[in-house]
């Protein structure tokens, strides 16, 4: 990965985002899992990143078709 | 292809007419920008709120003192805005002493600059030399870019910094020439330097920047970014160090403030309504490359300054927090439009192609005779989209009037599409008038009446009396509502009456400076200044 010739692909880019949409996503869950003593539930705020992440993963997904093309 | 669509010479006229008429349409908002730009560079007061201690901060600098002082002491000021633009500034004030216009001056030719910057890369990529003129255009026509423009503020000139920045940065993976590259790396990146020390909020921009190196290719991102890292902190550590600390205290720790997110979501619909017309070519840039392309700067700079938006809904913070996405999405647009007047767009061969664009192949030479309408359309419909204009004065009114456009802003005066509905949207944009300067000159003579020290909530009175400015009230808000301020000294004083008079416009001070006003002041007249009620307030007998 740290060679002078090494490109993302668009593969690794759809790897990324998936990746890091379903933690992301995750991880926006688990802050009102483990956070017990909140009240309100799932607010604006976290509506609205859990959007972002599934939308990301949603990307991730139709990129890792394209293959070695570069990103 | 041109050749075989039959009403090309019919749609090549329309496409000239209408193009010319999206030209003339922005020139005319250009007309009225340079209008508003001079007219705010004549007016001598604070015109949007808190201009003025951006002129403390570039006095102090000019005298080679820190900003970032301890507000706990006299005269209780500090401010939460990096140096850089005040440096720029600070020559101004040893030729021309304490003064608004070089501060406007200088916001106002970095909008220039920035436009510039924008036509220029839209010419690159697409060669269209029109699309580039109304790219770079639409982004001054931008309400948002119109009102805060030619203020005593650093925001565009930070916006300017970062245009640059990603222009020049735009293809240097694909210069040759080591030292060349290594020339044009060292600049961009100490661009997004000077950007970020004009205001913090250019973060995302040097996030963009490296994100774009590290697709492209991550040994020189991560080189690169530790060495930009490296200066960027070190500046950082040298400027705490001289400051004792007060740095990292005024303009980190006092700036996370109370979000808002019905005022994030209010800005955000308001920037589609005004913006949509090159919204939605830009975010198609975007997918274009993502699915068929490789990913430009631009792209991941707009996605990035997007995302960043979401923190206009900030106290404090407001529409100009959108002016990155702006300039990102007028470059994005232009090289669409380009790309469709050209024809040149290429789709190469994968599973979304297939599906979505082998079918309509057959048809592309009507897409492209009809794109060469819909385009300088595009641009119209965003000339309408951004209306404002003053509707009162010599020529205005008249335009006005053939029109059809009443004010809705400035008690009438002053016409703004964006509506002034959404939190958090400046209410600025009008002309100021002979009665605001001599309105500001009678408050300036009040303060001079006075022996004592006065405290006003804006500078530009105490400035202009030649007395101390005393403090900056909304860092003072920051601190206190980041539960990082006293302020026993200054209340003290208060309860002692040790000041002549009190000059509020927003009330923005922390409530227990504004409790001991009220306590031990009384208002004694209010001056209309600017569309603002100034009250002036006299110790109580």
């Amino acid at each position: 990965m740290l060679s002078d010739h090494f490109t993302f692909t668009k593969r690794h880019l759809g790897l990324l985002l998936l990746i890091g949409g379903v933690l992301g996503f995750l991880g926006i869950l688990a802050i009102d899992l483990l956070d017990v003593g909140r009240e309100g539930g799932i607010g604006p705020a976290q509506q609205i990143a859990l959007g972002l992440m599934a939308a990301f993963a949603l990307i991730g997904l139709t990129l890792i078709p394209l293959g070695n093309h570069a990103a | 292809m041109q050749a075989t669509i039959a009403p090309a010479p019919l749609f090549q006229r329309a496409n000239r007419l209408l193009l010319s008429a999206a030209i003339l349409v922005l020139l005319g908002y250009f007309i009225v920008y340079g209008v508003y730009a001079v007219n705010l560079m004549l007016f001598p007061f604070d015109y949007d709120q808190g201009e003025g201690f951006e002129l403390v901060d570039t006095i102090m600098l000019s005298r080679g003192e820190w900003p970032y002082q301890n507000t706990e002491t006299y005269p209780f000021y500090s401010s939460n805005y990096p140096p850089l633009f005040h440096v720029m500034a600070a020559p101004f004030v040893w030729v021309f002493g304490p003064a608004y216009w070089y501060g406007r001056l200088l916001g106002f030719l970095g909008t220039l600059v920035a436009a510039g910057a924008i036509g220029l890369a839209v010419y690159r990529e697409g060669q269209h030399r029109w699309i580039a003129v109304l790219s770079g255009l639409a982004f001054l026509a931008s309400n948002t870019v119109y009102h805060i423009g030619p203020l005593f503020r650093q925001h565009m000139t930070m916006v300017m910094f970062e245009t640059l920045a990603v222009v020049l940065l735009a293809g240097v993976n694909e210069i040759p020439d080591t030292r060349r590259r290594r020339r044009v790396l060292v600049l961009g990146l100490g661009l997004i330097l000077a950007a970020g020390y004009t205001k913090q909020l250019a973060y995302t921009t040097a996030i963009a920047a490296l994100l774009f190196l590290f697709i492209r290719q991550p040994r020189r991102a991560v080189v690169w970014g530790l060495g930009f890292g490296l200066v960027g902190v070190g500046i950082f550590l040298a400027i705490d160090r001289a400051t004792s600390g007060q740095w990292w205290l005024q303009t980190i720790t006092a700036n996370i403030n109370e979000f808002r997110p019905d005022q994030t979501v209010g800005l955000f619909r308001l920037w589609f309504g005004l913006h949509g017309f090159l919204l939605i070519p830009a975010a198609l840039m975007v997918v274009y490359e993502l699915y068929f392309a490789r990913l430009s700067i631009y792209s991941l700079w707009f996605v990035m300054a997007t995302a960043n938006s979401i923190l206009s809904g900030k106290w404090g913070a407001g529409d100009s927090y959108f002016a990155t996405a702006i300039a990102a999405m007028c470059i994005l647009s232009g090289i669409f439009a380009s790309r469709t007047l050209n024809a040149s767009w290429h789709f190469p061969q994968n599973y979304l192609s297939r599906w979505l664009v082998n079918p309509l192949r057959r048809f592309m030479p009507q897409f492209a005779a009809v794109g060469l309408v819909i385009i300088p359309l595009v641009y119209l419909g965003y000339g309408r989209a951004v209306l404002h204009m003053p509707t009162e004065g010599a020529v205005f009114s008249d335009i006005a009037g053939a029109l059809s456009i009443q004010g809705n802003a400035y008690g009438g005066r002053f016409y703004d599409s964006a509506g002034r509905i959404a939190g958090g949207y400046a209410d600025i944009g009008h002309l100021t008038t002979d009665e605001d300067i001599a309105a500001g000159w009678s408050i300036v003579e009040r303060v001079r009446a006075t022996d004592k020290p006065v405290l006003s909530e804006e500078a530009a009175f105490n400035l202009l009396a030649g007395k101390d400015v005393i403090t900056n009230p909304t860092q003072l808000l920051n601190l206190a509502n980041n539960g990082l301020y006293d302020g026993a000294a200054l209340i003290r004083m208060i309860e002692n009456q040790e000041f002549g008079l009190v000059i509020f416009r927003g009330q923005l001070y922390p409530v227990p400076v504004l409790i001991a006003v009220s306590t031990y002041y009384e208002q004694v007249d209010t001056v209309l200044m600017n569309g603002f009620n100034y009250m002036i307030l006299e110790p109580r007998a």
